[in-house]
């Protein structure tokens, strides 16, 4: 674990710098991508920018409202640099809005613009894994197996570790597959499919689950109905590509 | 070149595989009733029973965590010349005042092995803070609770399990605000 990093005077934190990194590379990736593709990668940028920009205020205001009697007192604190004050849900929801908004003004494809986004997010869940590592969340269940490691008083799976290789290997895939044309939207499928997968297999490993009745582990059931979801979409989107293909020949 | 039918029937059976393991997978992989839970665990991570410890006052009074159980706390580690640490006690000292009589408890355990007792005692006088601030005189505490910068503060519920961590700092009033109004909402 190392949740800080000490450069001089200054003390960094560590996750939160990990998923900076992944994030520049991965934007990298995506306009490699988009000029390989050729997908207009000012646009993808705009994108990217505008929704992060609207995730951050919105996730602020979001938590202002849930939170009011916090902020009645000073106001000023609206502004505060203290990511403990932005709730990620409002975030997500007013990056997504920010981003079909714009991508309905420049007229942008949905399935074309999702696969040119998908280097970054394989690139993002490569660091969020490594930062779990370095916070020491998503820790291990409790095992007596010999590759456990000792970690909150046991000795648990590692399965920061596991998210970690699985991460890796799902960019890996992602990059191979992204090197070659294929159906529009497919690259985005794939990748939800494979990381779904690894989520619920590394899920049943962790020790800090949301578990819900009968002991079920509530993400679990989420990435369940995830992959349920792009499965059936991919194998709609193949099936239409060969209708187009058989009903032009 | 295999035809897009046969192809559709091996995508079938491949995506039906996974979706079949997935399932099994999700039940084999549930939590058995009565398995250790992290409650039982005292370690300095979120949802893990708080570390307990007895340091004493700058007053000379002791001060238990463990008996502290039932009532929300704020257990922040700090120095005097830590500049974010001094930045966000007048926030503290604020919180403190305001949601005490509701039983919030403020601890600022400070390493006093790095730090000195006439920094400290000027320290609280110019900040005109009343809750009690803890010496940590051979930095145990502050190893228990894997210390790797100042300031960090936990914040502990009624049952004495640890609920958020922040490492670094200032605080804003904002947050400690909503953290302490949750944490009180809950113990009612």
């Amino acid at each position: 674990m190392f949740p800080t990093l000490q450069l001089g005077p200054l003390n960094i934190q560590t996750p939160g710098l990990l998923i900076l990194i992944s994030f520049w590379v991965g934007l990298t990736l995506s306009e490699r991508y988009s000029a390989r593709h050729g997908y207009p990668g000012d646009k993808l940028y705009n994108l990217v920018f505008i929704s992060l920009a609207a995730g951050i205020v919105g996730a602020r205001l979001s938590f202002a409202l849930g939170n009011l009697s916090a902020f009645s007192g000073n106001p000023i604190n609206l502004f505060s640099l203290n990511p403990g004050l932005l709730d990620s849900f409002g975030g997500i929801a007013s990056a997504c809005l920010a981003a079909v908004i714009y991508g309905h003004g420049k007229r942008l494809v949905l399935w074309d613009t999702l696969d040119a986004l998908t280097p970054l997010f394989a690139a993002l869940m490569v660091g969020i894994s490594v930062s779990h590592l370095a916070s020491g969340n998503a820790y291990g269940s409790i095992t007596t197996l010999p590759w456990g490691i000792e970690l909150w008083g046991a000795r648990r799976h590692p399965s920061q570790i596991y998210e970690i290789i699985a991460s890796c290997l799902t960019l890996v895939i992602i990059l191979r597959e992204s090197s070659h044309d294929s159906i529009r939207g497919s690259l985005f499928l794939k990748f939800i499919i494979v990381t779904s997968i690894w989520l619920i297999l590394v899920e049943g490993y962790k020790g800090d689950s949301l578990m819900i009745a009968s002991g079920f582990r509530g993400y679990q059931i989420g990435f369940f109905i995830v992959l349920t979801v792009a499965i059936f979409l991919y194998n709609k989107l193949v099936a239409n590509t060969n209708t187009h293909i058989t009903g032009n020949n | 070149m295999r035809n897009p039918e046969s192809n559709r029937i091996s995508r079938l059976i491949l995506f039906g595989a996974i979706l079949t393991l997935s399932l099994v997978w999700i039940l084999i992989s549930r939590v058995p009733a009565g398995s250790a839970s992290t409650l039982s665990i005292a370690e300095p991570h979120q949802g893990f029973v708080s570390p307990d410890f007895s340091l004493p006052t700058l007053t000379g009074d002791k001060i238990t965590l463990s008996e502290l159980n039932g009532r929300p706390v704020i257990l922040n580690f700090w120095a005097t010349w830590c500049p974010p640490c001094r930045a966000e006690m007048p926030a503290m000292q604020r919180i403190f005042r305001d949601y005490r009589d509701q039983g919030l408890i403020v601890l600022a355990v400070n390493s006093i092995n790095q730090d000195s007792l006439i920094s400290v005692g000027e320290f609280i006088e110019e900040y005109d803070l009343s809750f009690p601030i803890l010496l940590d005189n051979q930095g145990v505490v502050a190893d228990a609770y894997q210390i790797g910068s100042l300031p960090t503060t936990f914040f502990i519920d009624g049952k004495g399990v640890i609920r958020e961590i922040v490492i670094g700092g200032p605080m804003s009033e904002a947050l400690l605000r909503s953290r302490i109004e949750n944490l009180l909402g809950e113990s009612k």
